[in-house]
């Protein structure tokens, strides 16, 4: 039992940094409260785990040889990596800090697979690629339609409301089924969970992250990197989804910090780039650099000290 | 279906149509207050009936002012939304004010309109009211569907104009007749607080055309 803990530790720390990717918006566009935004997507998040979770958990657990030591060490890891960079408010890839984790782990045991790291290296690239695109193309036919119905002030502005709360809660459920993989995946490939209650120990805790401790990312994306009026923050959230569910159905874990901050990037060039924070910017590339970095040393320094 | 989904939201716009009606009625007993002045040179008459209830419509078009504001901080729309709807309203509160000062001034300082203004006076008041209704039909687009608020821009522009023609016009009459010089000052006050109105409604005019233009993408 003590060591599923390792599990929930990243659990709690991947919901509480993408928080902001699922929630930031309605929150920051001050759309709805913090309290209500968290439950909303804790329950996505959870629904997302169990509905659909499942091709992620196999992906994952079949990819690792860990024994249960391993794979508490890198959950812990990873999820000091995660914490350290919500405490500096930067929105960072939990696969990222697994991937370094498990690196860590295999640096220890010299055994790195580096063919395979040129897969996930592309995914980190691809996805906030993907974002960008997905917000410009969603932007462009939703501003179309959108700008067609023409409506009054008060039906508009209820419409948007509607639609931030459906693309949140969606990004919430993409979430879940996508990431769940990363929070509980070693623990099934070491015979220590079966699939079921993996995803419900998963989803849990990715949404007790969102409820105790999604606030501080929050505002680096929803206004810090650029300034969301409500039409962009629900194309960026709507684009943000559709970018992480697509990855699900391939069965691969991403990082929704990317694709949201891809998709945030994506409307910052359309509007134009001066509109984007540089500062801010930087910031979040040196976090997703420094990420592994720190889970791969946190590993290493805890994998020499247990094993 | 939005409407019984954001029932809240909903009230906003029923709040405003209703600040609208009441904004109609201040004008109308407001040109009616001016009229009898105009056609009594006695200035009494009506006079203290319609002023009267000029400044009861006005304080109701407070009230329901506040009901908006109230309805406001309860967060029901986004906050850009918020912000604008208070503006308006706040902005939209000066025209039934400078209508109070105008009556005000004739019934305190017993002003009597003198014959050879009275005609441009009238066609002030006119030109001004016309610019309200053509504002009201704005805010009344921007409620309820957004066609004619671009259009309404330009021809609230030109009675705008038009008023400050007037305006100029009333001033020069006044200082080039024979009045005595305290009773010229007070006229001309009275020209420029009748002239703010469409100056005003000129801008809130601009004011609801970019809120309009705010929501499109």
């Amino acid at each position: 039992m003590l060591s599923l803990l390792g599990g929930v530790f990243l659990g709690w720390a991947l919901g509480s940094n993408d928080a902001s990717n699922v929630i930031g918006p309605a929150v920051s566009t001050k759309m709805l409260r913090f309290r209500t935004a968290a439950a909303i997507g804790a329950l996505f998040v959870l629904a997302g785990a169990l509905l659909q979770g499942r091709s992620g958990v196999h992906t994952l657990s079949g990819l690792t040889g860990m024994d249960l030591q391993e794979a508490v060490i890198s959950s812990v890891a990873a999820a000091a990596a995660v914490t350290i960079m919500t405490i500096f408010r930067l929105p960072v890839s939990s696969s990222q800090a697994v991937v370094g984790a498990i690196l860590g782990i295999g640096i220890f045991n010299r055994q790195v697979n580096f063919s395979g790291l040129g897969k996930v290296v592309a995914c980190w690239v691809g996805t906030p690629i993907g974002g960008a695109l997905a917000a410009i193309l969603v932007y462009r036919i939703v501003a179309l339609v959108y700008n067609n119905l023409n409506l009054p002030m008060v039906q508009s502005d209820a419409l948007l409301r509607l639609g931030i709360l459906a693309a949140g809660a969606y990004g919430a459920f993409a979430l879940g089924a996508n990431n769940v993989a990363n929070v509980t995946a070693v623990f099934v490939g070491a015979d220590y969970l079966d699939m079921t209650l993996a995803l419900l120990i998963g989803g849990l805790s990715i949404g007790l992250g969102i409820v105790t401790f999604g606030r501080p990312v929050m505002n680096t994306v929803g206004s810090r990197l650029v300034r969301l009026d409500p039409f962009s923050a629900f194309v960026v959230l709507l684009a943000e989804a559709i970018t992480v569910h697509f990855y699900t159905f391939l069965g691969v874990p991403v990082s929704t910090s990317q694709a949201i901050v891809g998709a945030v990037l994506g409307i910052g060039l359309l509007k134009g780039t001066r509109t984007v924070s540089r500062k801010t910017l930087a910031g979040i590339l040196f976090g997703w650099f420094l990420t592994p970095v720190v889970a791969a040393c946190v590993a290493l320094a805890a994998v020499a000290m247990v094993l | 279906m939005l409407k019984t989904i954001f029932r809240k939201q909903h009230q906003v716009e029923v709040l405003i149509m209703k600040y609208l009606e009441a904004f109609k009625m201040t004008q109308e007993n407001f040109s009616l207050a001016l009229e009898t002045c105009l056609t009594d040179d006695k200035a009494c008459g009506d006079f203290t009936f319609l002023s009267g209830e000029t400044h009861r419509f006005e304080s109701h078009a407070d009230d329901v002012r506040e009901e908006i504001k109230t309805l406001m901080y309860d967060k029901i729309l986004l906050p850009e939304s918020r912000g604008d709807i208070m503006r308006l309203v706040d902005s939209m509160d000066h025209i039934p004010g400078y209508m109070e000062i105008v009556l005000n001034m004739i019934k305190t300082q017993m002003l009597v309109i003198p014959e050879f203004l009275i005609g441009d006076i009238r066609e002030l008041m006119k030109a001004s009211l016309e610019a309200c209704e053509l504002m009201s039909f704005q805010v009344q687009d921007l409620f309820r569907r957004r066609g004619r608020i671009k259009e309404l821009v330009s021809v609230i522009d030109l009675k705008e104009s038009q008023c400050d023609k007037i305006e100029r016009r009333l001033i020069s009459a006044i200082f080039e007749s024979e009045l005595d010089g305290f009773q010229k000052l007070q006229l001309k006050e009275l020209v420029i607080y009748l002239g703010e109105i469409s100056d005003h409604v000129d801008k809130l005019s601009k004011q609801i055309y970019i809120m309009s233009l705010k929501r499109r993408v």
